[in-house]
């Protein structure tokens, strides 16, 4: 009896410590994220060296990630104008093909692959970079210089991580509409004209406007995870992999979460 | 004792290490006053807390509880024009170096210059760094990054960004270890040169040539609890015992406990 007790007030007191951490937790990435959105409004304000590091983010995440970004996206248009070419008028429903393109590569696929690669490639490195900066005491050295960390090492990466993923998931649309089109025109050929009539009769505001807020979105998801992981470093370099890992999990977690809540949205 | 510039009063701060379930006291309640324009050397054992609390007089580290006043003004309270201003006009040179890995040297010594002197015309940056690298015998070192340096060459590289500004306030975290003989002299010149230019020097040191070229001031430190801050004349009539035993530990193991080290320190 007596030892069930204790047993029960040692659970009572891990879900306490537990509940605490969450909540101590939650306050930190809130107080993180306020500052980094405030310093993201002074960003082009303020006359600062911080802009280098900010076009050289763009050069990693978006330049860098394009031909990655091209051949995934000719692969997915030009498979779905394949299976769609093939299956859908045997139902006498073709034109269904390019409602089904701007389903999937406008709307879902084009938005939230773009977001997979961009956490694989450009989340795993801020988080990774700046978890080895704390450990060195860079990040220190930076505060102890006057160069508030947030501003110069966050926010370029957050505001350039952002902007490579909207402009990947354009890139994303427009290879995966038009340069798949160029490639299935070795196995099917389909008039251009035919196409293109068809594709921007299917396609609707609505859908460029739910691709670019999602591509915001995940930008913001994406570099904001990867930088609060970072940061949650603290003495040992043992901790980078395991933080690097916990940006990958929790960037794919969110950027789903976010996907399902803005295509909810978008059907309401 | 000079006028105070810093003031530490009743700086308390915990720490918790990875993999570590309970909160350790890195300071307890750790008080002590440095003088505008003296040079204090903070002492004790390893481990004891000699960096953290060098870092919290600089303002890197914020305490969790007690409070770091600037001229009589709480640091966490100035303006940010204000903190600015003095980050203009302090310098921090790191125990472990502590170079931006992913910039050159001579771009971590420029970088300092940029941010706080951003109309300054990029010659004048470069003859600036130039200079200061070939006073600390780094001038062949300039595109190199900090990894492809010797543990000496990156304390001397981060001892040229602390002073690049010129500082008024500087702070040094064991600057002479891994350094060797005719780098060291360079660094003690340039050091010894400041302190005649009025610069209030802050520094954590184990050296005991530095300690008696330097110490105005003595804050002497014992798993985070500060046992004596005062100048050289007031705990040399103290002759506290457990004061005594840490500075034959720290100075020098051939320093037997009876001797009077604060001779040694007065040189």
């Amino acid at each position: 009896m007596v030892g069930s007790l204790a047993g029960g007030y040692a659970m009572i007191g891990r879900l306490g410590r537990s509940f605490n951490q969450a909540a101590g937790e939650l306050a930190y990435a809130s107080g993180l994220l306020f500052a980094v959105l405030k310093e993201s409004l002074l960003f082009f304000r303020r006359r600062q060296v911080g802009f280098r590091v900010f076009i050289l983010q763009i050069l990693f995440t978006a330049v860098e990630a394009l031909p990655i970004i091209a051949f995934i996206s000719l692969a997915l248009g030009a498979l779905i104008i394949v299976q769609g070419n093939s299956i859908l008028p045997r139902f006498g429903q073709g034109k269904l093909l390019y409602t089904l393109l701007i389903i999937v590569i406008t709307r879902e696929l084009g938005p939230l692959l773009t977001a997979f690669i961009i956490i694989a490639r450009s989340g795993t490195a801020i988080a990774t970079e700046l978890g080895n900066m704390v450990i060195s005491h860079e990040i220190e050295a930076y505060v102890a210089v006057g160069i508030n960390p947030i501003a110069y090492l966050v926010v370029p990466r957050f505001l350039g991580v952002t902007v490579s993923v909207v402009l990947l998931t354009l890139y994303f649309n427009f290879f995966g509409l038009f340069g798949s089109f160029l490639l299935t025109q070795f196995v099917q050929r389909i008039p251009f004209n035919e196409y293109l009539v068809n594709l921007l009769a299917a396609l609707a505001p609505a859908d460029i406007l739910s691709s670019l807020v999602k591509s915001v979105v995940f930008g913001v998801i994406i570099s904001f995870v990867a930088v609060y992981q970072g940061f949650r470093v603290k003495v040992s370099s043992t901790e980078v992999p395991q933080i690097a890992i916990k940006a990958v999990g929790q960037g794919f977690v969110l950027c789903i979460l976010a996907d399902a809540v803005i295509t909810l949205i978008y059907y309401l | 004792m000079a006028e105070p510039l810093l003031e530490l009063k009743g700086v308390v701060l915990a720490s918790r290490g990875a993999g570590q379930s309970q909160d350790y006291m890195v300071l307890d309640r750790a008080s002590a006053i440095f003088g505008k324009g003296a040079s204090s050397v903070i002492m004790g054992p390893s481990g004891c807390g000699k960096s953290t609390l060098l870092k919290v007089a600089a303002g890197i580290l914020l305490p969790d509880s007690g409070e770091v006043l600037l001229e009589g003004r709480p640091l966490q309270r100035l303006s940010e024009a204000r903190l600015l201003e003095w980050r203009r006009s302090t310098g921090f040179m790191f125990q472990d170096a502590a170079l931006w890995a992913n910039k050159t040297i001579f771009e971590n010594l420029a970088l300092p210059l940029q941010f706080h002197h951003p109309s300054l015309p990029a010659v004048e940056v470069r003859r600036r760094v130039r200079a200061s690298l070939e006073r600390g015998g780094l001038e062949a070192s300039e595109d190199l990054r900090p990894a492809q340096l010797s543990m000496g060459e990156a304390k001397i590289a981060s001892f040229l960004r602390a002073i690049i500004l010129e500082p008024e306030l500087l702070f040094l975290d064991e600057p002479t270890p891994s350094i060797d003989h005719a780098a060291l002299e360079k660094m003690m010149a340039m050091i010894r040169e400041m302190k005649q230019r009025g610069c209030t020097i802050i520094s954590v040191t184990h050296d005991a040539h530095l300690a008696s070229m330097l110490a105005n001031d003595l804050v002497v430190l014992k798993q985070g609890r500060v046992l004596a801050a005062a100048d050289l004349a007031t705990i040399r009539r103290s002759r506290d015992r457990e004061v005594m035993e840490i500075l034959s530990q720290v100075l020098s193991d051939a320093a037997a406990y009876d001797t009077d080290l604060l001779d040694l320190l007065g040189g």
